[in-house]
Order: structure tokens, then sequence, then C-alpha cells
């Protein structure tokens, strides 16, 4: 057990490491000139250009520029905004508190959503109330946020007047941009409770209860339903991430504070110690829930226990 | 198990379903309460107090005047920076923080006289050398300037001459000078908070305007509140005291859909940039107001580069001129909302030459005579050949879609195929490599709002041997001896006349095609009133008042 958390604590480490390498080397590789865009080209003389590029040390090789960003990265120094001259970490850790309640509320409205409707989808097999829920997660799945977003911004903001289009004040503000997330997540949970509970209720010990005379209620939501729900364990923890990723489109559809929204300006404005820094931040976070959920489920299911001791 | 029990499981999902479903409709209706409240709110307001919410298009980068490069940073900036003089609706020169001046024989020497009883937002008194250090500090190679660096020139240094008088030294003389320093971005900061901050001025900017600066929530919103002691306006607006309303919020809504959806919803009352589609639908709406300000400048212009064959040769350059149907483009895309440029200068500016309108018409005959003329032959495919090569040109855009500008791209493309040009479409969000430092384009779009004509300086006199090409890559010795001679021309008239003569000059060469006047457009909810323009075509918020 101990063994386990360490291989993966390991292994998690190596993906930052990856992400960080990957991000920095997306940078350096593309074509254009940070420097170029950071002063107004129409004016600048090439001795200002040049004078940017050694201050900012982007004369220095590859693995000398990466070396330095790594050390400053360790001693969580993420540098300052090219834009503003911000510091990104404080920037970042301002932003986030906004970024995780929307991460959190979406990620609840998915769970509600697709254990209801997974739960009713696989009761009621092949019935109406089937057939809406799977429309409705197939709906959640396929539709792009930015479009779904607009649309519920069109009806119950500007025809009802229910919520408002935009910000971050408050919890009627929290409303739209969560539902518009929740909805993608819920398709997949739909998903997964469904198919899961189909399985679990051809298992025979379903079939042994059923023959000891216990009621199907009792059969459906006490025995088959906790079976059922494990593996949705694992579908939510990788849809909070998927949420967090939502997030860059949904909060500046919805002109909601965050990192998310952060990171869209910055790759926008070439910003890259900012996108750097939010990149690995947003990686961390990733990774940290994946181990999360590894380690939770291992408790939560005695078979992957002791088919790791 | 009993009936009694199956029925309690039953029972109790039940139970659970009723309540969640109890639970969120609470939450929508305390929701639509708080929405409502705010609503009721904007109204009751009376014509004194309140706060203008207004949602701009995109962030500002920072708000130190100096050092900002966008124009979204100049509507928030004219709210806290006041200038030296002000440009009034005619073009003419007025008084602001300076009373009065005089300039010296030789136009290099400007003498200042100021205003005495300025203030800064932070108690710091606005005097002479608060000029100085002001107009120091955007040369100081320190301070990264952006654009107020391109509007301050010719200034070398100041003097100061006593408390309140200070003289600025150019080394050329420029007419243009004075309307640059009315330009927000030459705006008068406060130099204590300005050494104090160092390079996080921007983000705690002091200045001494109509109101000052409460706070910056990143990317969401930028607040300011009334400056109670402000009594020194330029004539420009009626109320020369302390603004009317509490403060403003900048809310930050890039998306157009949220942005127009917000004022319709009335979640704020005023939104800037407001596109073609909906221009039309909210001029029918009777809470709303909508307000439109041609800005000035360059209009949107297409340059042609002169570096690369075949553009060279003014005659393929009019055969683009006369291909491509610039009435279609505007009217298609901007359904009427926007007017088309005929000239390099837009109206309104000194010396824009209005005998330029209506020429150059669309006439394939003509550009497909002139390609014959120059050799190239149409292809199987249509495309003209010549020497085995095909005739290309790229049309470079930059992303995104600013104003409709690559849909200009794709119906140029179009409008070229007809007379055999293969138009390749490059957007890139990256225009800095592609076309100022590697000149990768034939055809490249840009505006420009400025209050002179020696704007054109910069796009149409010849680069100095180790600086940057102009984008048409122009070299012609008749415009720039016009443009040196209008930089310093004292006659308004005759300064006027050098500048037509610069237009018509632009026209005959063929080297660009103008397209559209930007107009600033604003959506208002009908109980604001008094949001003016400058004139650039900016924002004033002076005389704003919210009430019934």
């Amino acid at each position: 057990m101990v063994q386990t958390i360490i291989t993966r604590t390991i292994s998690s480490l190596l993906v930052i490491l990856g992400s960080l390498t990957l991000v920095f080397a997306i940078f350096y590789l593309l074509p254009g000139d940070p420097v170029l865009s950071m002063i107004d080209p129409t004016y600048a003389t090439p001795e200002m250009i040049e004078n940017l590029r050694i201050q900012l040390g982007l004369d220095q090789p590859f693995y000398i520029q990466f070396g330095h960003y790594l050390a400053d990265m360790l001693r969580g120094d993420f540098g300052v905004s090219m834009v503003n001259s911000d510091p990104v970490l404080p920037k970042i850790i301002a932003n986030f508190p906004s970024t995780l309640i929307l991460t959190l509320a979406s990620t609840c409205i998915a769970v509600l959503i697709g254990v209801i409707l997974g739960i009713l989808s696989a009761v009621h097999r092949n019935g109406w109330i089937d057939i809406l829920a799977r429309t409705i997660g197939l709906f959640g799945i396929s539709m792009p946020t930015f479009w779904s977003g607009i649309l519920l911004i069109l009806i119950f903001s500007i025809q009802l007047g229910w919520f408002p289009a935009m910000g971050s004040d408050g919890i009627s503000t929290l409303v739209l941009p969560a539902i518009t997330l929740g909805i993608v997540g819920a398709g997949f949970v739909i998903r997964m409770v469904r198919n899961s509970m189909l399985e679990v209720l051809s298992e025979p010990f379903i079939t042994t209860l059923r023959a000891k005379g216990i009621s199907r209620h009792v059969i459906l939501y006490k025995h088959a339903l906790r079976n059922a729900l494990i593996p949705v364990v694992t579908v939510v923890g990788m849809q909070i991430g998927e949420m967090l990723a939502g997030t860059v489109v949904i909060e500046t559809v919805f002109s909601r504070q965050g990192i998310g929204r952060i990171l869209a300006d910055a790759i926008m404005a070439r910003d890259i110690p900012v996108v750097q820094g939010v990149v690995f931040f947003t990686a961390i976070l990733y990774v940290v829930i994946n181990l999360l959920v590894d380690i939770s489920y291992t408790y939560i299911d005695p078979r992957i226990r002791r088919s790791l001791t | 198990m009993t009936d009694t029990q199956r029925n309690h499981t039953h029972h109790r999902l039940w139970l659970t379903v009723s309540g969640l479903l109890i639970a969120i409709s609470l939450v929508v209706s305390g929701c639509g309460g708080v929405v409502e409240k705010s609503n009721a709110q904007g109204s009751v307001a009376t014509a004194n107090g309140g706060t203008l919410t207004y949602a701009l298009a995109t962030s500002p980068d920072t708000l130190d005047p100096h050092r900002s490069g966008l124009a979204v940073s100049v509507r928030v900036m004219r709210t806290l920076y006041d200038s030296l003089v002000v440009q009034t609706a005619d073009g003419s020169i007025k008084p602001w923080l300076a009373e009065s001046w005089t300039v010296s024989k030789d136009g290099k020497k400007y003498t200042f006289k100021l205003r005495k009883d300025v203030k800064f937002h932070d108690g710091t008194p606005f005097n002479a050398e608060a000029v100085k250090f002001n107009f120091d500090r955007v040369i100081d190679p320190a301070t990264k300037a952006a654009n107020a660096l391109a509007l301050i020139r010719p200034y070398t240094s100041s003097k100061v001459i006593d408390e309140y008088t200070v003289q600025v030294n150019l080394s050329t003389p420029s007419e243009a000078f004075l309307g640059n320093i009315s330009q927000a971005m030459l705006g008068i900061v406060s130099p204590t908070a300005a050494k104090q901050e160092g390079e996080q001025f921007g983000k705690k900017p002091v200045g001494s305007g109509p109101y000052q600066y409460v706070d910056w929530k990143d990317n969401t919103s930028i607040s300011v509140k009334k400056n109670p002691d402000y009594t020194w306006a330029p004539e420009t607006v009626k109320n020369t005291g302390a603004p009317h309303i509490d403060g403003i919020t900048f809310s930050i809504i890039p998306e157009e859909a949220t942005r127009i959806g917000s004022v319709q919803s009335k979640q704020v009352l005023a939104a800037e940039t407001v596109p073609p589609q909906n221009i039309l639908a909210l001029k029918n709406s009777p809470d709303l107001q909508l307000l439109q300000a041609n800005t000035l400048g360059l209009p949107y212009t297409l340059f042609i580069n002169e570096r690369h064959a075949p553009w060279d040769n003014v005659k393929a350059r009019q055969a683009l001129q006369s291909a491509i149907d610039v009435n279609a483009i505007v009217k298609t895309l901007y359904l009427g909302t926007y007017e088309r440029a005929w000239s390099a200068l837009t109206p309104g500016i000194l010396g824009y030459d209005e005998s330029l309108e209506n020429t150059n018409q669309p006439d394939l005959t003509h550009a497909n005579n002139l390609l014959d003329e120059l050799g190239w032959v149409k292809g199987q495919d249509g495309i003209r050949i010549k020497d085995g090569q095909r005739l290309t040109l790229k049309y470079v855009d930059g992303s995104p879609n600013r104003e409709k500008r690559n849909d200009i791209a794709a119906m140029i493309q179009q409008q070229l195929k007809a007379v055999g040009i293969d138009v390749q479409v490059n957007i890139t969000k990256d225009i800095s490599t592609v076309v100022y430092q590697n000149g990768e384009y034939d055809l490249y779009g840009n505006s420009q709002v400025n209050s002179d004509p020696n704007a054109l300086s910069a796009f149409y006199h010849t680069a100095e041997p180790s600086a940057r090409p102009t984008l048409p890559g122009l070299s012609d010795p008749q415009i720039d001896q016009w443009l040196e001679q209008g930089a310093v021309e004292k006659d308004k008239d005759q300064r006027a006349n050098i500048y037509r003569n610069v237009q018509q000059r632009i026209n005959e060469l063929a080297v660009i095609i103008p397209v559209y006047i930007f107009p600033y457009t604003v959506a208002a909810s009908q109980t604001v009133q008094g949001i003016s323009f400058d004139y650039l075509g900016y924002p004033l918020f002076n005389d704003v008042r919210i009430g019934g």
C-alpha cells in the first residue's frame, strides 16, 4: 500500500516535470519573437528590442534558459508578467478561489444530475426516461461549452432575466457557468452510472438476493448502487480535471475571474511567464487530484486493495 | 422484507428528489430576486450619484499612460489623468492644465503657464516640476514607454522657469506636438506615486483627473470613484467640477454575446464596441440608446507592399485597386453601420481631402487590361501566369477576427480570383514576426487613431536605413518632402494643403486600399445621460448622470 503511494507520487512528479518541459519547449520553438509582441514594433528601435531581449535572458541558449526556469520554479518564483510586470504567483493565488468554486460547483451539478439520471436510466432501461437521460447525456458531451454557455445567457439572462450574464460576485453569477460546465460532466457520469448499474444488476449476487425475496428497491438502491458507484468515483475524479480545463472557455464566455481566464488572455498576448505559471500550477493540481482518486478507490474497493498488496 | 419497508425506501427516494427540486427552485428564485433588486436600484437612483457600469471589450494592459500600448486603456485612463491641453471638436487646441502657452519663433520652445489650483489624487501639487518629470519619464528608456514615446517626439528636454512655468524643448519644430500632448497616453501622472511605485505604477495609478483609482480585479473589472476636489475640466465637457456620479466600474467582457446581453439584461448600464449585427436590433430597442463616434486618424487601410514584385509596379497596384470592390465589402460585412474610407486619412482630421471620395470605383475590365499589359496571361485554372510564375498575393491578417477583418480577407480573395490573382490568406496572431520582422506580405491592413495628419509620416515617409521599413515600403521624395514640411508648417491652411497633396499623391501611386472608418459604438441604457466623446472618438464621463 505504502509502496503504491510512493510509486504513484514519483510518477506524478515525472508528469509535472514533463508538462513543464513541454510548455517551455513549445514557447521556445514557436515561431515569433516574444520581445516584439511586448513593444509596439512600429516605434521600437532595434537597440530597445535587443536590450529587452538581454534583460529577459532570451539571448541565452535553450538549456541555460530552461535551467534557470526550473530553478526559479523550484524556488516558487514564477516570474513576472511580460504585459504589466505583475508577479505571476500572487496573480494565480488571487484568482484561484474563483476557479475552484466554479470547478466544485460544476462537479456537484455533474454528479447530481449524472447519478440521478444514470440510475433512473438503468432502472427503466429502454423506457422513455432512459431515452431522455441518454439524450441529455449525449447533448452534454457533444455541445461545445462556449455555444451552450451563450445559449444559456440568451435564455436565462436576456430573455428571462433570472441570472446575470457575467461577473463573479455571489452565487447568482455562479449558476449559469456551473450548469454549462456541469452538463458536460453529467453526460459522462450518466453513461458511467448507467453502464455500471446494468453490469452490477446482471451479476450473480443480485440473483441470489432476488431469490432470497429481498425487495427490488432494496436490491437496487442498497446493494447494486453501492457497487456501481465505485467506478463512478474515478470518472468524477477525472471530471474535476476536465472541469478545471473547461474553465478556460467558460470564464471567458461569462467574464468570470479565474485562472482559466488568465491563461486564455496570456496565450493571446504571448505572455509566456503567465502561461507557464498557470500550466505548471494546474498540472500540479491535476496530478494531485488523480493521485487522490487512485488512493481513494483502493480504500473503497477491497478487491483493488487486495490485488495491490 | 415487508410492504411497509418497501414503501419506506420508495418514499425516501422521492423525498430526496423532491427536496432537491425545492432547493434548486429556491436558489433560482432567490437569484432572480437579486437581479431584480439591482435593476430597481438603477431606476430609483436620482440625477446625482450612482455608479456607471461600463463594459469594455478587452482588458487594458496597464493604467500607466506612458507605458500603455492599447486603445482600450485610454477609456479608463481618460478618467484618471488630465493633459496640459485639450483638442476641441474643430481640431483647435485649448487650455487644460496649462492656462496659456507661447511658442518660440523657431518653433522649438514651448513655454506653458500652468494652473495653480491642481492637485493629484495623492495630494501632490501639480506644478512645473511635475510636467518636467512626466515628459522626461516618457523618453527615459527605463520607463519602456510605448505609444507615448512616438507621441512625444521630437521632445528633448524641459526646463522649470518658476513653480508654474515650464519650458519644453523640441529638437525640430512640430505642428503636431500640441495635439499629441493632448492625448491620454501623454496624460500627467503624479510624480510622487510614479517614483514610489516604479514598475507597479500601472496597477496603482495616480493622476489629477475627474475620477480616482479604486481597484483592478484581473480580467474582471476596474473601478474608479469620483474625485470630489476636481474643478479643472477642459472646455470639451459641460461639467467643470467633480462628476455627478459616484464612480464607474469598467467590466471586462470579451465575449460579444455576453457583453451585449449584459446591457440588454441591465446588468451593465453601457457597453462598448457593439458588433454591426447587433447595432440594428439595439437601435429599435426602447430601453437602449446607441452612441457612435467615428474615430480619427488613419482609417483601416490595406497597404500594398512595394518591396515585393510585381507590386513594385504601379500598374499592378492599380489593378488591385480596380479589382477590389470596397463598397461591396463594407456593405456586406457592416450592414451599413460603418462608413467606407476613401483616403489615407479619416474625415474630420486637418487636411482631409474630400475630393478623393467616390474615386477609384471598381472596374474589372480596367484591372484585367492592366494585368494583360504587364504580361500576366490567364492559365488553365484562371490564374495568371508570367514566365512560369503564378500571380499570387500574400494577404496577412491578425487573429482573432477583429471588426470582421478576416472576412475582408476572404471577400478580397474571391474578388481577386475573378481577375486571375491567387490570394493566399495567412491569418496569424503573430503579426510582429510575419509582418514587421520578416515582411512576408503583399497586402496587410492596419489603422491608427490619431489627432494629427502627421500620423502619415510613420506609414509613408521613407524609413531611415537602420529603421524598420514602413508597411507599404514606400519611398517617394515628393511625399517625404511634403511630410517634413507638414510637420513644421505653422499656417493652418497651408498645412492642410500640404496634407491634401500627400493624400492625392498616395492615391496616384496606388499604394493603399482604404477600407472603413471605425465607429466607436456604445450601447447604453436610456437612464444614462451625458456620455460624450473627445476629439479622437474616446468616451468622456465628466457629464454622466444616471437617473429616471
